[in-house]
């Protein structure tokens, strides 16, 4: 099973080149916007005086701190791509093979329904995440190169402003976790996606939509509870690692208190918390009951 | 001989429509049998209950499997093409290869180049860059690189032209049929793969209407073309059909002996395609 499991992740890769093609185009648009920040820095002469900030022995703190916002502001521009990507990916992936009849070659395959939604599954909820991880750590690094060449243009020091401080391996390392975590609690609308592309006819967008508009509107006028509604806004707008509180690192009452590698996304993620939390379960439980229904929808009903 | 596929009282309903009603059939090893069946009779119902690809009611066995419960133990004796079109069009034909590698443990991927060596189809190609013409070779390619003990056939050559249609069958017997292989074949184009056959199976409204070995279709059915007086003799010994052609009669007999028939007019064997049209037409009168 882990053999074909493989081939099959390995065939979703190959025709959904978008996993790669987004997050490449991200880190291009982000490194020319960066160029185009720095050129237009330097064309204003509105820099801040480098030089003055690395003879003013800036704070490790401050220096950690900055840099882990640097880096941040990007990462979300690729958190955010990537879930956009996992929406459209898991949406058409069991449809499009039904609907372009492809369906019928890997059905001829010794493959299980199972292992074949499964793989979708992973590569929704890992394979993407990861690839965008990927792509956004190699784009930390080019956005710090093209921010070293400016320090260095401006006769600054870049290796004692950016390299000797930048907590590059939590920055990934956390952004590894959270990403991760936040896959894992989105993974119901994932489950949901996917069994909306095994069965629906047509449209699964508008389906998928209008399914996670309707019910809790359907149950304010049916029940009336808004258990759904809520359930809905909390999975989507309160995340449980979301807290993340980069600001506490330049408050003032804590800074002193706080030693530089304190200033850490890690050492920030409650992840025992996160990982005892019952709607975490509660979500994942559903996402497993969506998939299950998914692969007995393609398993059962026949329409290739 | 071996039975291959063993049917017992198979049905298969969608609502009120009895797509297959309640069929029992054999097919042995190493026989290529022939489904034939006007559109809408059955055949790909069948077909798909043979592969596990839809559910039923009665005793289906093939390869000793339970068809719809082994999908994948069945898979790996079993190919089937659906249709032409169905190879995805995004993929590489050299990605192709390897992930039916990957995948199927009865695969030769060198045998499947080696096949491909004889066509124009370029590893690095998309499907979608293929004519339907080299998407057959290439899926018939992938099909005979299996080492499978029963082969499917849906409509396969579907849309070719008549070169390629020739191709298709001659390279199916010369490279992949052999006595340990057994070929079911659905098609419309009778005429093509009648000499092919060496069993044939009639299926119309979800029934069987014949099931016999093409040496017994030629000892059951014989065809009379006669005119005048010998044709209102004939005509008592109740054919099965009857049609004009150039102003003769062309009857058709099942289970009258030529010995009855001699002197009557021309005898000959018919043609699958005749006897198929004569026997829906009995059916639904």
């Amino acid at each position: 099973m882990i053999g074909n499991l493989q081939a099959l992740v390995q065939r979703e890769l190959w025709e959904h080149r978008s996993i790669f093609v987004t997050p490449v185009a991200i880190a291009v648009v982000l490194s020319l916007l960066t160029v185009l920040a720095l050129v237009s820095a330097a064309a204003f002469g509105s820099h801040v005086d480098l030089a003055v900030l690395t003879a003013s022995n800036i704070g490790e703190l401050e220096k950690r701190a900055a840099l882990m916002g640097f880096l941040s502001m990007p990462t979300m521009v690729f958190a955010i791509g990537a879930w956009i990507l996992i929406v459209f990916y898991s949406l058409d992936t069991l449809y499009a093979e039904r609907k372009n009849k492809s369906i019928l070659f890997w059905r001829s395959l010794p493959l299980t329904e199972t292992e074949t939604v499964l793989s979708k599954l992973i590569t929704a909820l890992f394979v993407i995440p990861v690839v965008s991880l990927v792509i956004a750590a190699i784009t930390h690094i080019v956005l710090l190169i093209l921010a070293s060449f400016w320090i260095m243009s401006v006769g600054a020091d870049a290796g004692h402003l950016i390299w000797s401080s930048v907590p590059l391996f939590d920055v990934w390392l956390g952004t590894f976790i959270v990403a991760i975590a936040m896959v894992l609690w989105l993974s119901p609308f994932v489950g949901w996606f996917l069994f909306v592309s095994a069965f629906a006819r047509r449209s699964p967008f508008l389906i998928a939509t209008m399914g996670i508009i309707l019910l809790p509107i359907v149950e304010k006028i049916v029940l009336p509870t808004s258990f759904f509604g809520a359930a809905i806004w909390e999975r989507t707008f309160r995340p449980p690692l979301a807290d993340l509180d980069f600001v506490k690192f330049l408050d003032d009452d804590v800074y002193f208190e706080m030693t530089p590698d304190l200033v850490s996304i890690v050492s920030a993620i409650d992840i025992q918390g996160f990982v005892t939390s019952p709607s975490l379960w509660a979500g994942m439980v559903v996402c497993g009951l969506f998939t299950t229904a998914a692969i007995y929808v393609r398993r059962y009903r026949d329409d290739s | 001989m071996t039975s291959l596929v063993s049917a017992r009282n198979v049905s298969k309903s969608f609502g009120a429509v009895h797509a297959v009603d309640n069929i029992s059939f054999e097919i042995e090893k190493g026989r290529i049998m022939g489904l034939i069946g006007p559109n809408g009779a059955g055949k790909t119902t069948l077909l798909k209950a043979l592969l596990g690809l839809t559910d039923c009611d009665g005793e289906l066995s093939v390869l000793g499997l339970d068809p719809f419960k082994q999908r994948k133990e069945l898979m790996q004796n079993i190919c089937f093409i659906a249709d032409v079109a169905v190879l995805p069009r995004w993929i590489r034909v050299d990605q192709l290869l390897n992930f039916v590698a990957a995948t199927h443990p009865n695969f030769s991927r060198e045998r499947a180049e080696k096949l491909l060596s004889q066509t124009k189809v370029m590893k690095k190609s998309k499907i979608r860059e293929l004519s339907k013409g080299m998407v057959t070779q290439l899926h018939l390619a992938i099909i005979m690189a299996v080492d499978a003990k029963f082969l499917v056939l849906d409509e396969p050559t579907l849309g070719l032209d008549i070169l390629f249609r020739k191709e298709f069958y001659s390279n199916l017997l010369s490279d992949y049929f052999d006595e340990d292989r057994t070929i079911l074949i659905t098609t419309h184009q009778v005429e093509e793969v009648e000499n092919l056959l060496t069993d044939v199976m009639f299926i119309n409204d979800g029934k069987i209407l014949l099931d016999s070995s093409m040496e017994a279709v030629a000892d059951i059915f014989v065809q009379l073309e006669t005119s005048g007086e010998s044709a209102a003799k004939a005509r008592g010994l109740a054919p099965i059909s009857e049609s004009e052609l150039f102003g003769k009669s062309v009857m058709l007999f099942e289970g009258v002996s030529r010995e009855h028939l001699a002197g009557l007019g021309e005898l000959s064997t018919p043609s699958v395609a005749d006897l198929f049209v004569a026997k829906v037409r009995e059916a639904r009168s």
